[in-house]
């Protein structure tokens, strides 16, 4: 980050992702501003293009037209080295998508040795700590195999803090998985908004936006349609087809 | 009379070992006539290693060039790199086409009396032939490994900020050659069978060693089973090795 950079964290300016030539249009000109700090929540119908704006902002999906501005950097850029950009903003995914090649705790260093250039042992230690934090200090040496989806997925949560990201992305973090796994997830990322970590999740789990989101934004048909605090959004929201989906999921 | 019969059958017997006993000696001990398959196998072993470590080195270049145009081609964003992929793409699927829609007697006559017309050097012109032919084959079931990995690992590597070849390097490619390992090994043991027909370029191979032997003899059978079951030997020991080997990779995912 510039060191005298003050804006948002990240700037959405009007992003579009159009498919098979404009035929298909996942994200038709959204606008979103974050600032440090900020836990936002996005929602919104299956094909509303929330997961398509959220894979937008580390380029994942590469939008169509339109600008993101992370850190002050306009990424979408093409003379832009994403990769650096990358390295500071960690991802979760719907199926974890582990190294199962690897043991756990080489899933959560390789990033930090080999793009950080860490030493081994540090990054070790900071993995230890994070498995720690997230209760699988023991599991270390096991293989992504051998953990279930919940253990996974919190690995998961910890090899993207490894790298030290300013943000985490998270993509239907509980959306695979087993309902009685779910909350122990859930536990991990409040704990991570307690400590201060921006954070932008897709997600259903509408009780959790409202507990710890500190902004909610309702997306549908590739615009955001509603945007404002968890209250504002569920009890008192605007448009009529944010009520409508309010009450077929509550 | 039951001793009569018990003595004739005794001649029978006696007849039949002599005969194999002579047939033996004939086709292998005379002249040291066995030497024919032993060097002939020498040289079978030879190509047939050869061969499949170019096969690999070709057969790895191309499957990256073809999945790399596949997976990335649309979105690369420098316009020049982009040129030289469908370029290179291009070239990958016409040695594709050729080398898997031509008999392999075929390409190797045509290496022998006219690519390589100059050289006599005929294991080289056997083991080039045989590597790029293999190579083909080797392109696709590579291709079809990295093709089998969960897109999910690609974007996971990615989104840690790794570029595409690391990615590719640390993550996909492990997995996929761990995935293709078998089929690789089976692809060694086709090839194995294939360099019978070096022959064609008057190479002694194991196949073309037995039938020299036959041609001097005058008696197949001795000569003709005797390469097929040292083929049948070798194909079986390696297929026990592959076995083995899929078996080891099998038990280190749990």
């Amino acid at each position: 980050m510039k060191d005298n950079y003050t804006g948002p964290l990240i700037k959405v300016d009007n992003i579009k992702k159009h498919y098979k030539g404009g035929k298909i249009k996942a994200l038709n000109g959204a606008s979103l501003e974050v600032n440090k700090g900020e836990v936002v929540v996005i929602i919104g119908p299956s094909g509303s293009g929330k997961s398509t704006m959220l894979r937008s902002l580390n380029l994942l999906e590469v939008p169509t037209e339109g600008h993101i501005i992370f850190e002050g950097v306009d990424i979408t850029d093409k003379k832009v080295d994403i990769n650096i950009h990358r390295q500071k903003m960690g991802m979760v995914f719907q199926h974890f998508n582990l190294f199962p090649h690897m043991t756990i705790i080489d899933n959560m260093t390789i990033g930090p040795v080999k793009l950080l250039k860490m030493s081994k042992e540090d990054a070790e230690k900071r993995a230890f700590e994070l498995l720690d934090r997230v209760n699988l200090k023991d599991r270390a040496k096991s293989y992504p195999n051998q953990l279930s989806g919940g253990q996974k997925q919190r690995v998961a949560i910890a090899r993207a803090l490894c790298m030290n990201p300013d943000v985490m992305l998270f993509d239907e973090p509980t959306s695979a998985l087993d309902p009685e796994m779910v909350g122990e997830v859930l536990n991990v990322m409040k704990d991570l908004a307690k400590q201060g970590m921006t954070m932008l999740v897709v997600t259903h789990e509408m009780g959790f936006a409202r507990e710890v989101a500190t902004r909610v934004i309702f997306m549908d048909e590739g615009t955001i349609i509603e945007d404002g605090t968890p209250s504002e959004v569920f009890d008192n929201p605007k448009s009529e087809r944010t009520k409508e989906f309010l009450s077929k999921i509550i | 009379m039951f001793e009569l019969l018990n003595t004739y059958i005794n001649k029978i017997q006696c007849s039949v070992s002599s005969e194999f006993v002579q047939q033996f000696r004939l086709n292998f001990i005379e002249k040291d006539r066995w030497k024919y398959l032993l060097k002939g196998l020498g040289v079978t072993l030879e190509i047939t290693f050869l061969a499949v470590i170019i096969g690999i080195l070709i057969g790895t270049i191309v499957a990256i060039i073809r999945t790399t145009y596949d997976t990335h081609g649309a979105e690369t964003r420098n316009k020049f790199l982009k040129f030289v992929l469908s370029v290179l793409n291009l070239l990958c699927k016409i040695y594709l086409t050729v080398i898997r829609g031509t008999p392999v007697v075929v390409q190797i006559l045509i290496s022998y009396y006219i690519i390589f017309v100059s050289s006599n050097n005929k294991i080289l012109i056997a083991v080039i032939t045989f590597g790029f032919n293999s190579g083909a084959y080797v392109a696709e079931i590579i291709r079809s490994g990295i093709q089998s990995i969960d897109h999910g690992q690609y974007e996971a590597g990615r989104s840690l900020g790794f570029s595409y070849v690391k990615t590719m390097l640390y993550f996909i490619a492990p997995q996929a050659f761990k995935n293709v390992l078998p089929t690789l090994a089976n692809e060694f043991i086709v090839l194995l069978k294939e360099t019978a027909v070096s022959g064609y370029i008057a190479l002694e191979d194991l196949t073309k060693g037995g039938d020299i032997i036959r041609s001097v003899t005058y008696s197949p059978i001795m000569p003709l089973f005797a390469v097929a079951l040292i083929y049948l030997v070798l194909v079986m020991f390696f297929t026990w090795l592959v076995g083995n080997l899929e078996r080891s990779l099998r038990k280190d995912e749990r």
